[in-house]
């Protein structure tokens, strides 16, 4: 687990605030806590692997609410709910929402701190993912227009002889245009180069 | 019309006939002449001979114009058949005739008229006896008008008797039925002809039937009514013996001194079966409105055990938060003394706040409207296992009650106890549910124990108490999976309250028994 990694806890009652603070702290946690799902949102998106520990029954924004509005807000922090009488539309209902996890007060310490682990193994994942694709991008975008449309030509299947045809050029520059390339992207390999430029597709696809 | 019978109208007649003296003696024609009505005289072959003064003014012709054939253009020429030929039969049997025919009056218009006529038989002495017509015409517009008017409106009437859908029925002073509608065959089923002449008692049940004759006797004796004449409601008896309840409404008619009863018999068995099914629904309503009620006290308590929960829930939760913390520190060795005390110190406060809220329930529970009444146990049983319904059949389980007979009432809050019962007729469900390899047995006892009081009993084949007998009753100990901890807590302090006790026992060979005890009302100390 990344130390840098912060626990986020909303619940409006003091003394479960405290002590749940206290408990993710034990196990070397580091824990912030909020007493309102507004006060939460005041503070900046933090910059390390991070979860939501979170009360159903909020004053003002209602647990389930505080999820969707998250969610509109485009902020994908994992949530363990926690809810002193909860129902199970009303778990059916977050669990659908991406929920990590739905817990009833009092709960097993182990069921929280598992789901807590769980949450920010996910987020930490999702970060590194995130970053490795940002890393991609920019290794990408670092190339020369030529070297681009030469990549993507060969990725595409090309041959090194058509794609000197459709450019116009001889088929000894498209084979320096390439192995340059290779080399900033960091590919290892054909097989790799192809994988990475599948995976700036994917989101770049996704979008449109 | 007497007017040929001729009464002497000597002095009308001088008055007429100014130029005569009264001395002299009475000329026939004179008479003629001054009676009101229209007088023809005809000879055999159908001409005139004389037509009076009222008939030249009438028809506006003078004599000339009506003698010969002249005065038939004043017969209307419908009826002119009609009567010429009266006036054969006339001359052939010898005898007085009298018809009725439209004479034209000299503006045009026809007048009916009431023809009068009379053979008259002359002899000279030397010839063969004459035959003459005397005709003599009265006008009867008016009272033909009067007439038809009259048959219009009977026949009106008898039109609305005939057409109206209540039977109605008239009776003589004997009480026998003189006439009844076609309606009566529908409303009674007797034909009209069968019950001319009957009494009416015929269409009553015996029971009204002496109250009727009673009645009706006095009536005719005192003119005093004893029932409203407009709309009373009785009952009926039809052809095929059915009783059915009638609205009666009648009048009275005298003539020629004697009495006619008119009754209009409604069939109001609709009517009555409407009423009684709104009666049946309004009662249907209130009851249901009463359930309402009881059912939302029993889910008042629901939601109560549910907001308990969360409430409680939050102290018991940072108590586990709090201890865990601890146990987790003390493991790694790194649990600081002051850490130790402050979690402690908390762990205390939340403690003391559980229970502070089990307080408040407890209060809010004793505050709760308690009304209560005098309970027969095994009435509020039964309305318990009528509200379970097919609980018992849904979940294959055989319910048996033992009931003690003519148990003395106690006081108690009807709902509360039933809250009780059903608690534990619940969990004695949940308990057998669980055993799937076992005959599924509820009991449900009622009883006089040892020191006099009631004693309720509930007893199951189910899983059974095990080692946790006791604990059952401590507010949110719970062996059940969806389980909130609080029915037995609740259901203890509900019986204390009413000065009873409330406990379980295992039962034999499996299962377990939940007893309570309420106290005679009337008797003890109180």
């Amino acid at each position: 687990m990344t130390r840098a990694s912060v626990v986020f806890v909303v619940d409006d009652d003091p003394s479960v605030r405290s002590s749940l603070k206290f408990l993710l702290s034990s196990v070397g946690l580091q824990v912030e806590s909020f007493d309102s799902a507004e006060a939460f949102l005041q503070r900046k998106p933090p910059d390390a692997p991070s979860c939501l520990v979170l009360d159903v029954r909020l004053h003002g924004l209602s647990g389930l609410d505080f999820q969707r509005e998250l969610a509109a807000r485009n902020i994908r922090i994992p949530i363990v709910f926690v809810t002193g009488h909860g129902d199970i539309p009303m778990s059916v209902r977050a669990m659908k929402a991406g929920a990590i996890e739905f817990l009833t007060k009092p709960y097993r310490d182990q069921d929280l701190l598992d789901a807590v682990r769980i949450a920010l193994e996910r987020d930490r994942a999702r970060r590194e993912q995130e970053r490795d694709l940002t890393d991609l991008q920019q290794r990408f975008n670092a190339l020369t227009p030529r070297e681009q449309e030469v990549i993507s030509m060969v990725v595409s299947g090309m041959l090194n002889k058509q794609i000197a045809a459709e450019l116009g050029t001889a088929e000894n520059t498209v084979k320096v245009h390439r192995s340059r390339a290779m080399e900033k992207m960091n590919a290892q390999s054909f097989a790799d180069l192809v994988r990475m430029i599948e995976k700036l597709k994917g989101p770049a696809e996704k979008a449109s | 019309m007497p007017f040929l019978s001729l009464p002497v109208f000597t002095k009308m007649t001088s008055e007429t006939h100014g130029a005569r003296r009264s001395t002299e003696p009475l000329d026939l024609r004179d008479v003629i002449e001054s009676i009101p009505a229209l007088v023809l005289c005809a000879l055999a072959d159908g001409s005139a001979e004389f037509a009076n003064r009222a008939w030249q003014e009438y028809s506006g012709r003078p004599l000339q114009e009506l003698t010969g054939g002249g005065w038939q253009t004043t017969i209307h020429p419908d009826d002119i058949a009609k009567f010429f030929h009266e006036s054969t039969v006339a001359l052939v049997s010898g005898k007085s005739t009298e018809t009725e025919a439209r004479l034209r009056r000299a503006d045009g218009q026809y007048h009916w008229f009431s023809i009068r006529k009379t053979l008259a038989v002359s002899r000279s002495r030397n010839s063969e006896p004459s035959l003459r017509t005397l005709i003599a015409c009265e006008d009867i517009e008016e009272r033909k008008q009067e007439e038809s008017a009259r048959r219009y409106s009977e026949e009106r009437h008898r039109l609305v008797v005939e057409t109206a859908s209540d039977a109605v029925i008239s009776l003589d002073e004997s009480g026998a039925i003189l006439l009844a509608n076609p309606a009566t065959t529908r409303v009674f089923g007797y034909d009209p002809a069968e019950l001319i002449g009957k009494p009416l008692t015929i269409l009553m049940p015996e029971f009204l039937r002496k109250l009727h004759e009673a009645g009706f006797k006095r009536y005719l004796a005192t003119r005093e009514r004893h029932i409203n004449w407009q709309g009373t409601e009785l009952t009926g008896l039809r052809k095929n013996g059915q009783e059915f309840p009638v609205e009666i409404s009648f009048g009275e008619l005298s003539k020629d001194g004697h009495r006619v009863f008119t009754g209009f018999i409604r069939d109001i068995s609709e009517r009555k079966q409407a009423e009684e099914i709104r009666k049946q629904a309004q009662k249907a309503i209130q009851t249901a409105q009463a359930e309402l009620a009881r059912v939302s006290r029993l889910t008042t308590m629901g939601e109560l055990a549910a907001s308990i929960a969360h409430e409680v829930n939050q102290p018991l939760t940072a108590v586990n938060n709090n201890s865990s913390a601890c146990l987790r520190l003390l493991a790694n060795q790194s649990l600081q003394p002051d850490v130790l005390r402050r979690a402690l110190e908390e762990i205390v406060a939340d403690g003391t706040r559980a229970s502070a809220i089990i307080a408040r329930i407890r209060a809010f529970i004793k505050k709760a409207p308690v009304e209560k009444s005098r309970l027969d146990v095994n009435e509020v049983i039964g309305e318990v296992l009528a509200m379970m319904g097919h609980g018992f059949e849904e979940n294959g389980i055989s319910l048996q009650s033992d009931l003690a007979q003519a148990l003395p009432p106690v006081l108690g809050d009807r709902v509360q106890v039933q809250q009780v019962l059903l608690n534990l007729i619940m969990n004695g469900i949940e308990a057998i549910t669980a055993v799937t390899d076992q005959p599924r047995s509820l009991w449900v006892e009622s009883r006089i124990d040892e020191s006099g009081d009631i004693l309720v009993a509930v007893r199951d084949s189910g899983t059974g108490l095990g080692l946790e007998a006791d604990r059952v009753f401590t507010p949110f100990f719970t062996t059940k999976a969806n389980g909130m901890g609080m029915g037995l807590a609740i259901s203890r302090s509900l019986i204390e309250s009413h000065g009873g006790r409330l406990w379980g026992t295992p039962n034999h060979p499996r299962g377990a028994v939940f007893s309570f005890t309420l106290p005679v009302d009337g008797e003890g100390p109180s």
